[in-house]
């Protein structure tokens, strides 16, 4: 019988790596699972073929430091393992050209934006993460998308997602994953963001017959109808079937049952553009 | 050892190969479909059960539904034809309800010859819930779905009707708290593919009922645990502002009449009906009061006493 001469570091490292191994195993087989029995996916489709690779990684690498074995049977495992992540690779790059993944972490590392894009139909569908790296479909966005997604976290909790229809119009679809009401109640953007504020060449009004902005010297006006609201954190102003600009509030915006106005609070305006632009912080004026 | 661990190896190397491939041939794999996930599994399921034979929930009547089987189905003859609804039955009691899922949820729904409509949440995540209508004009040949708002959460209080063909309202209340919530009301003008909000009344407790008499009246009447008084609002701009009601209340009704429900017309006054509320028990508990406004609900003046089985 051949002696295993394996040093003591490399059966500690080889367990490590062997258990990592059979836990990625257990995870593809879990995934399994909860995907036709709870209807989750992955947060990114990637994940899938790159967990593969690393499980089989982590197999090569528990056999060579565990097992002693000779150079052919090191040469033939090394080259079975090329060839599968070769395979996976292959696979990887088919379902990039049926699936399109759009997954962005929160500027505090906290909240992961997922969007999965079906290029065969331009059928967008935003996903709620859960448990880390799987998400659920939370839900479709209204119209099929033509191009690119562009993503812009507005805040820590708000993710502003623009894209342009196929028939070109403008569109934006916000997704929050918070609140500013201490999570009590249900309440109104645009109700809470009543007043005046102020920004870098921009005011913007909002009263009871909607809000108005101005941006230098440009007045546009929008109806409370023409207003969108997604969770409790942001609104979207629309002008002719088509998104404009999106207004959310920031952190240190407080929700109050009595309405209360606070002058050090902010929201941030958006506009609605494929083209490079920034959010503009307002400050609120006091009346 | 040494077979062992191969032997794991090649089986789990073999299982993640084939398993890749599964997957490679089914991109839909990767995407699932926040509507289509629980009709799937929603028709699994009843497909698995004995499909029973449909009964009409009211005999009496020949337009009536059946919600059996997992389905909602109404018909237009007594039971003799059936068309399916297309909305999960969970969704009609999605939200804040505890009551009975044999039955609809009160004025949840219209269900008359011209038009059949079912108000709806449409996901299981409360914080998410987009309110819906799925309608049909055409006793359920076809149907269309509308967006009344997103998100709502915790849908308690729902209200449905129509006026005309193309004049309705919804009523809705949700994200309750003990007994604080946000009560709101919609107007569409055009059957109901479209919904307009309207303002809502600075008025956190509980909705009991509400409705509109025309395209600019209408009411939300709250108040539904331990009111001492009705609290009746009104609109008379489509809900761009409400005011409360005034009621000229007889002392002998004080704290005996004090929840209204939605005021209906009468020639050029309006009239509406005053409960006692959960614990009322003036003559029996079941007794309202009947009020009459000749000013389109600002102030109500009281009428007569109304037995139970007159107001039916």
């Amino acid at each position: 019988m051949k002696q295993n001469n394996k040093k003591g570091w490399q059966k500690v490292v080889g367990i490590i790596v062997l258990l990592i191994g059979a836990g990625l195993f257990c995870l593809q087989l879990g995934y399994l699972y909860v995907q036709s029995n709870y209807q989750m996916a992955y947060i990114d489709h990637r994940l899938f073929y790159f967990i593969n690779i690393a499980c089989m990684i982590c197999l090569l690498l528990a056999i060579l430091l565990l097992l002693s074995t000779t150079k052919k049977f090191n040469l033939i495992s090394t080259g079975i393992t090329v060839l599968f992540i070769a395979a996976q690779l292959i696979m990887l790059s088919g379902s990039n050209q049926l699936v399109k993944s759009v997954t962005m972490l929160s500027p505090d590392k906290k909240h992961v934006l997922a969007i999965k894009e079906d290029l065969q139909t331009n059928e967008v569908v935003y996903y709620r993460p859960y448990f880390g790296i799987f998400a659920r479909a939370q839900e479709r966005l209204p119209a099929s998308v033509a191009g690119e997604l562009k993503v812009e976290w507005l805040a820590n909790d708000i993710a502003a997602v623009t894209y342009q229809t196929i028939g070109k119009s403008n569109r934006q679809f916000i997704a929050t994953y918070g609140d500013r009401g201490g999570r009590t109640s249900y309440y109104q953007v645009g109700a809470q963001i009543h007043g005046t504020w102020q920004g870098e060449n921009v005011e913007l009004i909002s009263d009871p017959e909607g809000i108005t902005i101005t941006t230098d010297g440009e007045t546009e006006h929008f109806n409370w109808e023409n207003t969108q609201q997604f969770g409790t954190l942001a609104i979207i102003l629309e002008k002719d079937n088509e998104a404009a600009w999106t207004i959310s509030l920031d952190e240190n915006f407080e929700v109050t049952s009595d309405m209360t106005q606070y002058t050090d609070e902010n929201i941030t305006l958006y506009r609605a553009t494929m083209d490079d632009n920034e959010p503009v912080k307002l400050q609120r004026q006091s009346e | 050892m040494k077979p062992l661990l191969l032997g794991i190896s090649v089986l789990m190397i073999t299982i993640l190969t084939i398993t890749s491939f599964i997957v490679y041939q089914k991109p839909a794999f990767f995407m699932t479909s926040p509507f289509e996930i629980d009709i799937t599994e929603s028709t699994a399921d009843a497909e698995e059960e004995v499909q029973e034979e449909l009964q009409p929930v009211d005999y009496n009547e020949p337009i009536s539904y059946s919600l059996q089987n997992n389905k909602l189905h109404i018909t237009y003859d007594s039971g003799e034809d059936w068309s399916e609804v297309p909305i999960e039955t969970g969704q009609l009691f999605s939200g804040d309800y505890n009551g009975p899922e044999q039955v609809l949820i009160d004025n949840s729904y219209v269900l008359t010859e011209d038009r059949a409509a079912f108000l709806h949440a449409d996901t299981a995540d409360l914080e998410q819930q987009r309110v819906m209508l799925t309608y049909s004009t055409d006793k359920g040949e076809t149907w269309e779905e509308s967006e009344i708002i997103h998100p709502f959460p915790g849908l308690r209080f729902r209200k449905i009707d129509f006026l005309d063909d193309q004049l309705g309202y919804v009523i809705i209340s949700g994200s309750r708290t003990m007994s604080q919530e946000y009560s709101t009301a919609f107007l569409t003008e055009d059957g109901g593919e479209t919904w307009q909000q309207t303002n809502s009344p600075e008025e956190t407790r509980l909705i009991a009922d509400g409705g509109f008499v025309d395209e600019s009246t209408g009411f939300l009447s709250f108040g539904t645990i331990s009111p001492e008084e009705p609290t009746l609002y009104v609109t008379e701009n489509k809900g761009d502002s409400w005011q409360q009601a005034e009621f000229d209340m007889p002392e002998e009704y004080e704290r005996v009449f004090l929840i209204a429900e939605t005021p209906v017309k009468d020639g050029d006054q309006l009239i509406v009906l005053l409960d006692q509320g959960p614990n009322g028990d003036y003559a029996g508990g079941l007794v309202k009061g009947e009020f009459i406004s000749d000013d389109n609900g600002e102030t109500w003046s009281f009428s007569k006493e109304v037995e139970p089985d007159e107001t039916e």
